[in-house]
């Protein structure tokens, strides 16, 4: 195999362009200036060809050839060859475009929860608990006072969380344990943190006293641990984030912004989906371990007396509670 | 000193052989769950470097899609730590330590990759410098209320422009203040006078009254109500984005002027700030309208109307810079501000 090819030639280190001829034998190669000096002579490196460009030879000494002909004929590596075939002009790229379509929708309705599920099977437990850890001490710090309730309640209350405990799906990234905090600003209310930290307001227990309620929160909050929603949420949020960024880096700055605020909508339907899923597993758990967990309704029925469907409005992420007390009752089998 | 020689730049692409490298990209993008998007960058800089040519030479991208995606999984990484409390307190103050040395990472990090006519550029940044004008000189403008911002933006030019080589020739930068304020207060006239004028056109202050009144006694709004509201959201992108653009022709034109490369080479800009905003404009509004289809076209009118518009003057041949063997560059600043889509504001 023999040939030859007119083009530039660029020198190691050197912005000079010199017009160059490149002849060809077998896999040895040798650059000549137009007086036909070798200026570079050996076996080919590289050769590159992006759409629209020239071919490059990567040559020895840090020489480079640049040509518009065609080198089809020169041995050499060509690293990125099917790439720039893919790239091509060519009706094929028609139905690259309708798969990238297909693509994007499989991405957004499978890809993300794989993105999710491998970022979590990878995630250890030291930072998820010092999550907790650091969670804790700002609330205790900003927001949270001492629990004013009695040793023999906060037993009680204990004994009915160990049970549930025993009923559900160990934590994935620590123990389960439970807090109990004086918390005025948040009134009956509890939150999980994704180690596996509950926390539970003086004012639920004071204001709940049947212990059914109370097994029913609680369930609903080791729901949360066990399902892992905190983490799935700020994975799901962060992989979009990247994804948009870097790779609808391309489709231009306003697609970029529109696709983010849609996200940040539908990340509130995403966690109105964590609620429902949670009320259902902990009114389960519940009911394993022995008490009447449809007493979850009874709480949204009462939290919606004290502070009215219309001050939570459409953007809370809790599902309407008038609903969500109906799907408790329909769980239970209608029977209130 | 030899005559000037006068070298326009020209821009060689075209929307079909973009559209094929954008498409594959995005595709292959997906396909990998993002992760091929780092070759994609370096398919995309490519392109348009082959494709910017300057007295027939042209520039080109050299980093490679496994570097730049290395950087992004150490800088996602590091990312991960700013959600736990506490914990984060230090990583936030350990990136404000850290910020100014990454961002010359990722400025040397282009400079480097980047060459024309076979040459690559280099960047030699200082931490002390690039903190002074990407931390400090923009919180002091802040306590100005930004009224000394064009020293900043000068600031930030004169660091970045200057820390440039070509080879081993060095770029310089320096300019009077005036040209930095003219661009900013232009661009706030048209702001302001548009936003005002149209604010009393479409009677905005009956607007706030009656929405104001709607939302006080519970009264359900007149649509012709929300129509006119609606109109003022339209007025502040017609007010608001060209504004940008102007500000850009402005400060790219003054900032080519006094740009140089040792050797006595000049550049310049005319971009007409009236053109600028169309082609910004009708891209804008013909990618939203094809749901993006037409991005690549647009880009690429784009990339061809800068190059259209702007021009070397070269002193001596262009065959005359030599380089230097450099250290090894990694693409960690790179990959964040890519991740934070953090724009340095210089004048391209």
């Amino acid at each position: 195999m023999a040939g030859s090819a007119l083009g530039h030639a660029h020198p190691a280190l050197s912005s000079k362009r010199i017009a160059a001829r490149l002849d060809w034998r077998g896999g040895v190669v040798w650059l000549r200036d137009a007086d036909g000096a070798v200026l570079a002579s050996g076996p080919v490196q590289r050769i590159e060809r992006m759409p629209g460009g020239p071919a490059q030879v990567h040559l020895p000494d840090g020489w480079l050839f640049e040509t518009d002909a065609d080198l089809n004929g020169l041995p050499g590596a060509r690293p990125d060859r099917w790439l720039s075939r893919l790239e091509a002009w060519h009706p094929r790229l028609a139905a690259v475009a309708l798969i990238c379509l297909l693509a994007a929708v499989a991405l957004w309705r499978w890809g993300l929860d794989l993105l999710v599920a491998l970022a979590m099977a990878v995630t250890p437990d030291a930072p998820v608990r010092a999550m907790d850890g650091g969670n804790m001490v700002m609330i205790d710090q900003v927001l949270a006072e001492q629990t004013q309730l009695d040793l023999d309640r906060q037993l009680q209350v204990l004994a009915i969380f160990d049970g549930l405990v025993r009923h559900a799906p160990p934590a994935p990234w620590g123990e389960y344990r439970l807090l109990f905090r004086d918390i005025p600003a948040m009134g009956p209310n509890a939150f999980a943190m994704p180690g596996g930290t509950i926390v539970i307001t003086d004012q639920l227990i004071q204001q709940f006293e049947d212990d059914d309620v109370i097994a029913a929160v609680l369930g609903h909050e080791i729901a949360h641990v066990s399902e892992r929603h905190v983490l799935a949420q700020l994975y799901r949020a962060g992989s979009i984030y990247l994804l948009v960024t870097l790779i609808a880096g391309d489709p231009g700055p306003v697609l970029q912004d529109f696709l983010r605020e849609g996200n940040a909508l539908l990340a509130l339907s995403y966690s109105r989906g964590q609620e429902a899923e949670a009320d259902r597993l902990g009114v389960a758990t519940a009911n394993a371990a022995g008490h009447d967990g449809a007493a979850l309704a009874e709480f949204f029925d009462a939290l919606l007396d004290e502070i009215g469907e219309d001050e939570l409005g459409w953007l809370s992420s809790h599902p309407a509670l008038a609903d969500r007390a109906a799907q408790i009752r329909g769980m239970a089998g209608g029977t209130d | 000193m030899s005559q000037l020689q006068n070298h326009q730049v020209r821009f060689t692409g075209d929307a079909k052989t973009y559209f094929g490298i954008w498409i594959v990209n995005i595709l292959l993008s997906i396909v990998t769950l993002g992760i091929y998007s780092a070759w994609a960058k370096v398919r995309t800089k490519r392109y348009f470097s082959q494709n910017t040519v300057i007295d027939g030479r042209h520039f080109d991208y050299h980093a490679t899609g496994m570097q730049i995606l290395i950087g992004r999984i150490l800088v996602i990484l590091g990312l991960i730590v700013l959600y736990i409390p506490i914990l984060n307190l230090l990583a936030i103050l350990a990136l404000l330590i850290a910020l100014p040395w990454l961002l010359n990472r990722s400025i040397a990090f282009n400079a480097r990759m980047t060459s024309f006519s076979g040459l690559r550029f280099g960047f030699d940044g200082s931490y002390g410098r690039s903190f002074l004008v990407f931390l400090l000189y923009p919180i002091l403008s802040m306590l100005t209320l930004f009224t000394t911002y064009p020293f900043v933006v000068r600031a930030v030019h004169r660091y970045t422009i200057s820390g440039h080589r070509f080879g081993t020739a060095r770029f310089g930068f320096d300019s009077p203040i005036w040209p930095f304020y003219r661009a900013m207060l232009i661009s706030m006239v048209w702001a302001v006078g548009l936003l005002v004028v149209g604010f009393f056109l479409i009677g905005g202050v009956g607007v706030f009254q009656e929405l104001a009144m709607a939302s006080q006694y519970g009264v359900e709004p007149d649509p012709a109500l929300i129509v006119r509201f609606m109109m003022m959201y339209v007025l502040f992108f017609v007010a608001i984005l060209p504004a940008a653009f102007i500000y850009q022709a402005y400060l790219r034109n003054s900032v080519y002027e006094n740009i140089t490369l040792e050797g006595g080479h000049r550049f310049r800009s005319t971009v007409v700030p009236a053109q600028l905003v169309w082609v910004a404009l009708s891209n804008a509004l013909v990618t939203v309208v094809t749901l993006g289809l037409m991005y690549p076209w647009a880009k690429v009118r784009m990339a061809r109307y800068l190059a259209e518009s702007t021009e070397v003057r070269a002193a001596g041949p262009i065959d005359a810079f030599v380089g230097q063997e450099e250290g090894k560059v990694t693409a960690l600043g790179d990959a964040y501000t890519d991740i934070e889509g953090i724009d340095l504001g210089v004048a391209i």
